[in-house]
C-alpha cells in the first residue's frame, strides 16, 4: 500500500491515490503512513490519559502511589527482612531509583502487548496504520513516569542527594526503555491477537523479567562470571544508568548500555517486520 | 477522460472457516488440533484445509466513476461487508488489486472508537481523527457538527449518559462532516429515528451534489432505489449483476423470494419447516402486485415439513419499504388453532380491508413454535403496492382509518346552543 502525491500544480485539490494490493515486500515498512497519521497517534495518547484519570477516583495520584507502595513493600521484605545490600545507599531510595523506570517499562509493555485487543473494535472497523496503536501505548505511560519522577526528587532532597549533570542521561534512558517496550509490544501484540493466552501470561512474564533485572538487589550481587549473560537483558543497562545518575557514584556501565542498545535494535527491527507481516490479518482474527 | 474513483481488478478475499468458527483462541486449542493433524495423513490434511477455506469475495472487478452512487446488494454472507472492508483497507485482499483516487471515508459502523467515559466534545475530536480529520478541521466544523447532531448542551456530558439515539446522532454528525471524495456506507443510515434518517438521506444527497462518490450497502431496497443509479449484486462472493438499479433490484427480488430473512442466522441448517411458496391474491383470486386501499388481500403459503410440528404459529409480517414493521398476522394471536402440520400443505390468510397507506410493502413469513417459542423459519415473502391518491406515508403515517368527528360551534352570546355533529364515512 502506498500513497503517491499527485503532480504539483494540479488545478484541483490534490487527490491522494491509494493502491491496494495483497502482498507487500518483506522490508516495506511504510513508516510514512505512520507519520501521516501522527495526529491520530496524539489523539489516542490523549484518550488513554484522559480515560485513565477519569475512571479512577484518585486519578493522577495512582502514578505516585503505585511505585511508592512497591518500594514500601520491597523495603520491608528485601531491605529490612532479607537484608539485601544496596551499594551503600539507603534501601528505600535505592529501590525507588530502580522501581521508577521499571514501573514505566512494565506498564508500557503491558499496554502495548494488549492494546490491539483492547481496541479490537477500532481495528475491526477503521483503517489506520496499526503501528500507531503500540506507539501510543508506549508513549502515554510516560506521563505517569514524569509525575512519579517528582517523588524521586523529593526523596533525594530528604536523603540530601544533590542532582548533578548526570541527570542528563535520564531522557536517553527513557527513550531506550520506550524502544524496548515497543519492541516487546510489536512481538506480543500480534501473538495476543491470535492467542489470547498472552493476556494471562504477560503479568508473569513481567514479574520474572523484573527479578532478572537489578531492581530489588544491586548488580554487584550477580556473580562476575554471569554478568555478560545477565547484561543481555537490556533493562540492566537502563536501571544501572539510572542509579548512576541518581547516586552520583561509580562509572556508567557503557558495555551494559551498548549491549542493551544492540539487543533492542535487533528486537525492534525483527518486531517491526513481524508486526507488519501479521497486521494484515488483524481485522480478520481479532 | 473519465475520471475513476475506484478501479478494482479481480479482488478476492479468502478466509479459513476455522478462523471464524472455531478460532484458536487459546494455545491449547491449537496444540490439540496440531496433534490431530500429526496423526492424520497428508492427503487428509490437505483435504481438510481446502474444506476449511472459503472465498468471501472472489474475482470482483469494477470501475466506479467519480460522482457515481453505487448500491451493493446481496443476501447475508454474500460478501458485501468484505468488499467494503477491503476497499477501506481494514483487511488486505488475498488476490487482485485496487486503485482508489481521492480521500476515502468509511462508515462501517457508526460510533466505533467512541469512548464511554469521554464527553461528547472529547469524543467528537477522537472520532474525527479516527475517521481521518485533522484537529484543525474538527475545530472548524465543530459547531456545525453539534448543530447537526441536535445534542446541544449535552455535548459536555460523558457519552455513557447518552441515549442510544443521541449517541448515534453525534457519531453520524461527525462522520457526515468528514467531506470525503469517496464514502463507503454500511447500513449506517438505518439508525436513529425517522426524522434523523431523513436528515441523513438529505445529507447523502448533498454529498452527491458536491460530486462525492458513494458506495452504499443496504438491505433496504427503498434507500438503494432513492440513492443509487447503479447496483452491484453479490452472490456468494461473486458479482452476478452490475448495472442499472431497477434491473438489479428486480433480479435481487426474484432471487431473494423465499430466501431466509436477512436477520435469520440459522439459514444453512436444515430447517424443520420450509415455506415453499407465497402468493398474494386479490379479491378475484388472482395473483397481484398492486392492491387498492380498502381491498382485501389473501396471502397463500405453501409449506413442507421434515417432521410433525405441533401447534405451529404462522406469522406474516408486513414491512414498509423504509423498514418500518407495520403489522403482523399471527395464527396464535388470532386464536386459530392449528393442531399440527406434517408433510406438505397450504395455509391461507385473508386480511381485513387494507388500511395501510399508499406505499411499497414486503411480506415476511415466520413459523414459530407454540406460544412464542423458537423461530423455525423466517423467509422473505414478496412485495406489494398499496394504491390510494391521498393517503401516503409522508402525510398519513402508517395506516388510515376514518375517525368519528363532532364539531361544536363556538358559543355565540345570542344564539341558542345548537350542536352539529358531523360524521364522515
Amino acid at each position: 500500500m502506498s500513497v503517491t502525491a499527485p503532480d504539483a500544480g494540479a488545478a484541483m485539490t490534490p487527490a491522494p491515490i491509494v493502491e491496494i494490493r495483497p502482498d507487500r515486500g518483506l522490508f516495506d515498512l511504510d513508516l510514512g503512513a505512520v507519520w501521516r497519521y501522527r495526529e491520530l497517534l496524539w489523539v489516542l495518547m490523549k484518550r488513554d490519559v484522559q480515560v485513565l484519570y477519569k475512571q479512577a477516583l484518585l486519578g493522577a495520584a495512582w502514578a505516585i502511589l503505585q511505585p511508592v507502595f512497591a518500594v514500601l513493600i520491597f523495603t520491608f521484605v528485601f531491605g529490612v527482612a532479607a537484608h539485601l545490600p544496596s551499594d551503600g545507599v539507603p534501601y528505600p531510595i535505592f529501590a525507588f531509583a530502580g522501581v521508577l523506570p521499571w514501573t514505566y517499562f512494565a506498564e508500557a509493555v503491558r499496554r502495548s502487548g494488549l492494546g490491539l485487543v483492547t481496541d479490537a473494535e477500532l481495528v475491526r472497523k477503521v483503517y489506520f496504520p496499526r503501528l500507531i496503536m503500540p506507539l501510543a501505548n508506549v508513549i502515554s505511560p510516560l506521563l505517569d513516569f514524569c509525575i512519579a519522577f517528582c517523588v524521586l526528587l523529593a526523596m533525594m532532597a530528604f536523603y540530601h542527594i544533590v542532582p548533578t549533570w548526570r541527570f542528563l542521561i535520564v531522557p536517553p534512558l527513557m527513550v531506550i526503555s520506550a524502544l524496548l517496550a515497543l519492541a516487546a509490544g510489536l512481538w506480543l501484540g500480534p501473538i495476543n491477537v491470535r492467542f489470547r493466552d498472552i493476556k494471562h501470561t504477560l503479568p508473569f512474564l513481567i514479574q520474572i523479567w523484573m527479578y532478572a533485572t537489578p531492581i530489588v538487589y544491586p548488580l554487584s550481587m550477580v556473580p562476575t562470571q554471569w554478568r555478560e549473560l545477565y547484561s543481555l537483558n537490556p533493562m540492566v543497562g537502563v536501571i544501572e544508568g539510572f542509579r548512576w545518575a541518581v547516586f552520583n557514584h561509580g562509572d556508567l556501565d557503557v558495555t551494559a548500555l551498548s549491549t542493551s542498545a544492540a539487543v533492542i535494535a535487533a528486537l525492534l527491527f525483527g518486531g517491526l517486520l513481524f508486526f507488519r507481516r501479521m497486521e494484515r490479518s488483524f481485522a480478520d482474527l481479532i | 477522460m473519465s475520471e475513476f474513483a475506484i478501479a478494482a481488478q479481480g479482488l478476492g478475499k479468502r478466509y479459513r472457516r476455522a478462523l471464524r468458527a472455531e478460532q484458536h483462541d487459546s494455545l491449547r486449542d491449537l496444540l490439540a488440533s496440531g496433534a490431530r493433524d500429526l496423526l492424520s495423513s497428508r492427503a487428509k490434511r490437505a483435504e481438510r484445509a481446502a474444506a476449511e477455506e472459503f472465498w468471501a469475495l472472489s474475482d470482483a472487478s469494477f470501475d466506479i466513476a467519480r460522482g457515481e452512487n453505487v448500491g451493493i446488494i446481496g443476501l447475508n454472507g454474500a460478501g458485501k461487508s468484505t468488499l467494503l472492508k477491503v476497499l477501506s483497507r481494514i483487511t488486505t485482499p488475498t488476490t487482485g488489486a485496487c486503485t482508489i483516487r481521492g480521500r476515502l471515508g468509511a462508515l462501517l459502523e457508526v460510533g466505533t472508537g467512541f469512548h464511554q467515559e469521554l464527553t461528547g466534545r472529547e469524543n467528537t475530536y477522537l472520532y474525527g481523527s479516527i475517521l481521518g480529520m485533522t484537529h484543525e478541521e474538527v475545530n472548524r466544523k465543530f459547531d456545525a457538527i453539534v448543530e447537526f447532531s441536535e445534542i446541544g448542551e449535552f455535548i459536555d456530558t460523558p457519552v455513557k449518559r447518552y441515549s442510544s439515539g443521541m449517541y448515534v446522532r453525534l457519531a453520524f454528525a461527525v462522520a457526515a462532516h468528514l467531506d470525503p471524495d469517496i464514502l463507503l456506507l454500511d447500513e449506517v443510515l438505518a439508525v436513529g429515528d425517522f426524522a434523523f434518517q431523513r436528515k441523513c438521506m438529505n445529507f447523502a444527497r448533498q454529498l452527491e451534489q458536491k460530486g462525492s462518490t458513494i458506495l452504499f450497502v443496504s438491505h433496504n431496497m427503498f434507500s438503494i432505489k432513492t440513492m443509487c443509479e447503479r447496483v452491484i449484486y453479490l452472490q456468494k462472493g461473486r458479482i452476478v449483476f452490475d448495472g442499472p438499479t431497477d434491473d438489479g433490484l428486480k433480479l435481487y427480488e426474484s432471487d431473494s423470494k423465499l430466501a431466509p430473512a436477512p436477520w435469520f442466522g440459522d439459514a444453512s441448517s436444515n430447517p424443520v419447516i420450509t415455506i415453499t411458496d407465497v402468493k398474494l391474491l386479490n379479491e378475484a383470486g388472482q395473483e397481484a402486485g398492486v392492491f387498492d386501499f380498502g381491498e382485501r388481500l389473501t396471502i397463500r403459503m405453501g409449506y413442507r415439513t421434515n417432521q410433525r410440528v405441533e401447534r405451529p404459529d404462522f406469522r406474516i409480517g408486513v414491512v414498509r419499504s423504509d423498514d418500518i414493521h407495520c403489522s403482523t398476522f399471527s395464527s396464535f394471536a388470532d386464536e386459530v388453532d392449528i393442531p399440527y402440520v406434517e408433510g406438505e400443505g397450504v395455509i391461507e390468510v385473508r386480511t381485513p380491508p387494507i388500511s395501510l397507506v399508499s406505499d411499497l410493502y414486503n411480506v415476511n413469513v415466520l413459523v414459530r413454535e407454540h406460544g412464542y417459542g423458537r423461530i423455525l423459519t423466517a423467509q422473505v415473502g414478496g412485495g406489494f403496492h398499496v394504491r390510494h391518491p391521498v393517503y401516503a406515508s409522508n402525510a398519513f403515517g402508517i395506516f388510515h382509518e376514518a375517525g368519528q368527528w363532532r364539531v361544536e360551534a363556538a358559543s355565540k352570546p345570542a344564539a341558542a346552543n345548537t350542536e352539529r355533529t358531523h360524521e364522515f364515512r
